[in-house]
């Protein structure tokens, strides 16, 4: 499982800077947080590893291949082998829970889609659902069929958006306890962004805290909760 | 809420500001409007009654103030209806919602250019003419009746207005009566057969000409006229003009008092002062409309009726006829 | 019990009212009608000839449809989901076909083949209605698709981008995401091309309004031409209540009244084919026409504007005022029946004003003289209220969906949240729901205007006598007068409409940037 490297990356939206000279390797196969406060950049940088977005400056490589380069895009978000769980999920409200799990792989022209659909589908305890709309779904399986949407397709990282920000703690422990489950029995990048700090200590191999744009610590939980600097500890205490 | 009645107010005020005046007269028209609207303005001041006016152009159909008066028949809002030609009046007789009217006006006028009951009072006419364009074909190249438009050599260089419409229907209805239906249908397959071009309107007519899309076209002389005065490559000439020829289509405009109409007086005194030496002088200027009442002094590119050789027919037989081929012609025109 | 009916009573007032002046005219012609029918035997009237005629004008009508759809669908993405360079500047040219009438325009590019080839033989088909109909009414369609595509959640679009290409995103995401749309705009262009009988008439070309309207025009046969007229109320009611359900869900003029999170795509490269296939289109569809109408109002003997201008003043401000009252009322029934639709489930007021849209102009006409030319309703007939209520019958419906669907997209939380702080429900309605809906209701007023000062079918049909109003009065001058005066009066109501475009679009954005700042 190789790593995914972003290395002197500057992005900026309409003249205002979000990311400034961002650098960092996020480790192949493991569960990393990012912590922040809401601003500090860290959707962006989801969406620069995901492809939905060029970095102003800087590179990026993911799976040993370098994806962006001077601000271009050289490898488009589809065959980059991640997936991406939206903040609002973005399930297609127009396609079926089947059809929304199997519509990537028909796209990869993907073999035996139907039973690839299905175990996915089983393994998240969706066989029942897999005929109905998204609206005619619970929040909670909306959520597991957002994963499961970007599980089947297996993706070297999962790129997830703060994915459990309002569901409850049930529903919620429940999900990452399936989904960490999967991770162990066969380990991919998981980047999970997150302004949740006990979430992010919870579940993160490695965490990385931002805050305006930059990295202001990184490492385990052990070292971010003994972190002696100013903006962690506040940040942490709230 | 004081500021919703005032709304509400000025909206009342400004929407009804047409309040009913004590002297008015109400003319539905489907002459041209450019000429037709400074007579009626001559008459307003002239007379002090105020003219409400409702145009509409046979050019486009009329279905404005033919429906209008047809759906007002058991409520007339309509005191004079001032037609282009007398095939509408007559329609409008034959569903009785005209009344006769006599006066010493009505008097002048030739009894060939009235209804026997005096329906329908006819003045200033027009006639059926030849529009052509002087650089595609020569004036001696020209058919000289309108027998000659099925010869081959006049194949797809000619044009009509749809016969379903306008004084198109006219013409054509008059050359049933003329010739007799059997006749008349062979003429018209054979036209159609010899490339005539079908024109939305006679307007259409002039303008396809005028262009110099298409040599020579039927029209009014109205049209002719106007064409004359935007274009040196267009001049007229009458048909069937020889001794023995058939003559051409006259067609007088035709006024008609409306039943039960509600100003019925000024509606007689509009008639009178449209049936007048004055009026007819300022159409034949506007709009080369040949005088019928005699003595009336003409402009000299208008000729006078008396140079022209007409068309013999009765003008309420003639109605009659195109209400029975109608249906023919509409399929004629669809084939 | 009594208030409980009271209540009903003046919640209904309007509908009743509506009812009462709109649509009962139209059913006292159908019963009349009804009533005939034996004696007339309407069955007679709808023979295969009428059905094959129907069946034709309807394939015509629906490739036009189909055409201006998915020419305003490919404008109406390159315009608003692209950074395209001049895209503002190409929307506004793109919409001045919509101002120009029908007829105009048909006869503008009858005169522009003519004078390019010598030849119009190629217009005089059904190929040159379908040409012509689709360049009038494309722009209605990226209208209607365009603030659709700008409604779709970005995210939809990226979790499509996530697994597969941009193109196939395109045509498995979006196309179907915007479905409702592009149905509503088809829909509606249909009715409209349907309805139109000005353009194949003057091309020769027999559609079943044609046929309608020789009935009426040439024959005054009004039972055939009611029994055809109800036979294609009938098949367009058919048409679009079989889509109701994408109707009532699309974005049918939406414009987004927070700040929208649409995806916005870079176009790099090849940006220059977009402003070709631009220009062209432009080209094809206003800068032609104008320029024929700029053209012979100048080649004539003399120049005419200045008489044209004179010939249509008196006309000009009358109309105004009457499009400006009528944009109005409108706007006002439209809010009405839209929130009757949305919030309190009740189609009724909709569904009538459904009826009148699709309603033949004449009918709709002749409808009204039949009603109020009685010496009861006497007052109204010969007042200028009679043409108000001709507008509210052909454009309320455009009006109530445009303000219907800006509801649809305010949460109904927003109004929950007020009424649980205990908000009156009527400080409810003008504090809260009138604010967030000012955008649609400007839209609506202004698309309505721009229609009312156009209108022409039905207010040539009842306008009160010694009345001046610029569509009537082209139409009737335009028949015989030169055609430099009646280029340059059609000119000049072109530039009067598009004035007022610019105006009500400085308006807004006057009006709309205040309040986004807020």
């Amino acid at each position: 499982m190789s790593d995914i490297q972003l290395s002197h990356i500057d992005h900026a939206y309409g003249g205002q800077t979000v990311l400034r000279d961002f650098t960092h390797t996020f480790a192949g196969g493991k569960i990393t947080c990012i912590l922040g406060p809401s601003g500090c950049g860290k959707t962006t940088v989801l969406r620069l590893i995901a492809g939905l977005e060029a970095p102003g400056n800087g590179s990026i490589v993911v799976n040993d291949e370098r994806v962006t380069e001077n601000g271009k895009i050289l490898v488009p978000a589809y065959k980059r082998r991640t997936g991406f769980i939206f903040q609002d999920l973005a399930l297609w409200p127009h396609f079926t829970v089947y059809q929304n799990v199997a519509f990537g792989l028909n796209e990869h022209h993907a073999k035996n889609v139907g039973q690839k659909v299905k175990d996915m589908l089983d393994l998240f305890n969706l066989s029942n659902e897999q005929k109905k709309y998204p609206h005619q779904l619970s929040g909670g399986q909306k959520q597991m069929v957002a994963i499961a949407r970007s599980l089947v397709l297996r993706p070297q990282a999962l790129l997830m958006d703060e994915p459990l920000a309002n569901i409850d703690i049930q529903v919620k422990s429940r999900i990452l306890e399936h989904l960490l489950s999967i991770h162990q029995a066969d380990p991919f990048t998981i980047i999970y962004v997150t302004h949740d700090h006990k979430e992010a200590l919870d579940i993160g191999n490695s965490i990385v805290v931002m805050n305006q744009g930059n990295i202001i610590a990184s490492g385990n939980s052990e070292e971010i909760i003994h972190s002696q600097h100013i903006f962690l500890k506040s940040f942490i205490k709230t | 809420m004081k500021t919703y009645c005032l709304v509400i107010l000025t909206f009342f005020s400004i929407i009804t500001s047409c309040k009913p005046t004590a002297e008015e007269v109400v003319v539905y028209n489907s002459v041209d409007q450019v000429f037709s609207e400074p007579v009626l303005k001559d008459f307003e001041r002239e007379t002090g009654v105020k003219v409400k006016a409702v145009y509409d152009t046979e050019e486009t159909k009329s279905t404005g103030v033919m429906n209008r008066l047809i759906a007002e028949k058991d409520n007339a809002q309509c005191d004079v209806f001032w037609s282009g030609d007398p095939l509408r009046n007559n329609i409008l007789i034959s569903r009785g919602i005209t009344a006769p009217y006599q006066s010493e006006e009505t008097a002048l006028i030739p009894a060939y250019f009235k209804d026997k009951e005096n329906q329908w009072i006819g003045f200033s006419a027009r006639a059926r003419v030849l529009i052509y364009n002087k650089r595609l074909i020569q004036k001696d190249d020209l058919p000289k009746s309108l027998l000659d438009l099925i010869k081959p050599a006049y194949k797809g260089k000619f044009t009509i207005a749809n016969p379903l419409f306008g004084t198109t229907t006219f013409q054509i209805a008059s050359l049933f009566a003329i010739l007799g239906d059997s006749r008349a249908r062979e003429w018209m397959q054979d036209i159609k057969a010899n490339g005539v071009i079908i024109a939305t309107s006679n307007g259409d007519v002039k303008k396809r000409v005028m262009q110099g899309e298409i040599a020579f076209g039927l029209t009014d002389t109205d049209d002719a006229f106007e064409a004359e005065k935007e274009s040196d490559d267009v001049a007229y000439i009458f048909l069937d003009q020889q001794n023995s020829g058939m003559g051409t289509l006259i067609m007088p405009n035709a006024l008609s008092l409306i039943k039960n109409s509600p100003n019925s007086e000024n509606g007689k005194k509009l008639i009178d002062y449209l049936l007048s030496k004055e009026t007819e002088a300022k159409l034949a200027v506007s709009s080369a409309q040949m005088p019928l009442i005699r003595g009336t002094p003409l402009p000299t590119n208008v000729p006078s009726l008396d140079a022209i050789k007409p068309m013999k027919i009765d003008y309420n037989e003639t109605s009659k006829v195109l209400e029975e081929i109608q249906p023919w012609l509409k399929q004629w025109a669809e084939q | 019990m009594g208030r409980a009916i009271n209540k009903y009573v003046i919640h209904n007032l309007l509908t009743l009212v509506l009812l009462l002046l709109l649509l009962v005219p139209v059913l006292m012609v159908l019963v009349q009608w009804l009533l005939n029918a034996g004696k007339i035997n309407a069955i007679s009237f709808l023979d295969r000839g009428a059905l094959l005629l129907i069946v034709n004008s309807l394939l015509l009508s629906a490739t036009v449809a189909l055409l201006a759809t998915l020419i305003g669908t490919a404008c109406g993405f390159f315009l608003y989901k692209t950074h395209l360079k001049g895209r503002r500047l190409y929307l506004l040219l793109l919409i001045v076909p919509i101002l120009i009438s029908p007829y105009i325009f048909a006869v503008a590019w009858k005169d522009l083949l003519f004078l390019l080839f010598g030849s119009t033989a190629s217009a005089f088909s059904t190929a040159g209605v379908i040409a012509v109909h689709t360049l009038i009414y494309f722009p209605l369609a990226l209208l209607i698709t365009g603030n659709a595509l700008t409604n779709i959640s970005s995210s939809l679009e990226e979790a499509g981008l996530m697994v597969t290409s941009f193109r196939k995103m395109i045509f498995k995401i979006v196309l179907p995401l915007i479905r409702p749309a592009f149905m509503s705009s088809f829909l509606l262009i249909l009715v409209f091309s349907l309805g139109d009988f000005s353009v194949p008439a003057f091309f020769g070309i027999k559609t079943f309004t044609v046929e309608i309207f020789t009935q009426f025009s040439a024959f005054y046969n009004y039972d055939a031409a009611i029994t055809k007229s109800l036979l294609l109320v009938g098949v367009c009611l058919i048409l679009l209540l079989s889509e109701a359900r994408y109707l009532s869900g699309a974005a049918f003029f939406s414009i987004s009244t927070r700040g929208s999170n649409s995806k916005i795509y870079e176009m790099s490269g090849i940006g220059y084919v977009h402003h070709t296939s631009f220009a062209i289109l432009i080209i094809l569809s206003m800068l032609m026409p104008v320029f024929i109408l700029l053209y012979q109002s100048l080649s004539g003997r003399e120049i005419v504007i200045d008489s044209a201008w004179k010939l249509l003043k008196p006309a000009v401000f009358q109309s105004i005022k009457l499009a400006f009252w009528g944009a109005l009322l409108i706007s006002i029934i439209g809010l009405y029946a839209g929130y009757w639709q949305e919030r309190l489930k009740s189609p009724f007021t909709n569904v009538l004003l459904l009826i009148l849209f699709i309603l033949p102009s004449t009918i709709l006409g002749i409808a009204f003289i039949r009603f109020y030319n009685q010496p009861e309703t006497g007052f109204i007939y010969s007042s200028l209220f009679i043409v108000l209520l001709g507008y509210i019958g052909k454009y309320g419906f455009i009006a109530s969906r445009i303000t219907g669907n800006g509801i649809r997209q305010i949460p109904v939380s927003l109004e929950e949240a007020a009424e649980v702080s205990g908000v009156r429900p009527v400080n409810k309605f003008i504090k809260i729901l009138l604010p967030l809906l000012s955008p649609s209701l400007f839209v609506s007023f202004v698309l309505t205007f721009v229609l009312c000062l156009g209108e022409l079918g039905t207010t040539i049909m009842v306008y009160p006598p010694g009345t001046e109003l610029m569509p009537v009065k082209i139409f009737t001058i335009s028949a015989n007068a030169p055609q430099a005066l009646t280029s340059s009066m059609a000119l000049i109501s072109l530039l009067i409409t598009f004035f007022f475009i610019i105006l009500f679009f400085m308006a807004g954005r006057v009006m709309f940037k205040k309040n986004s700042d807020e």
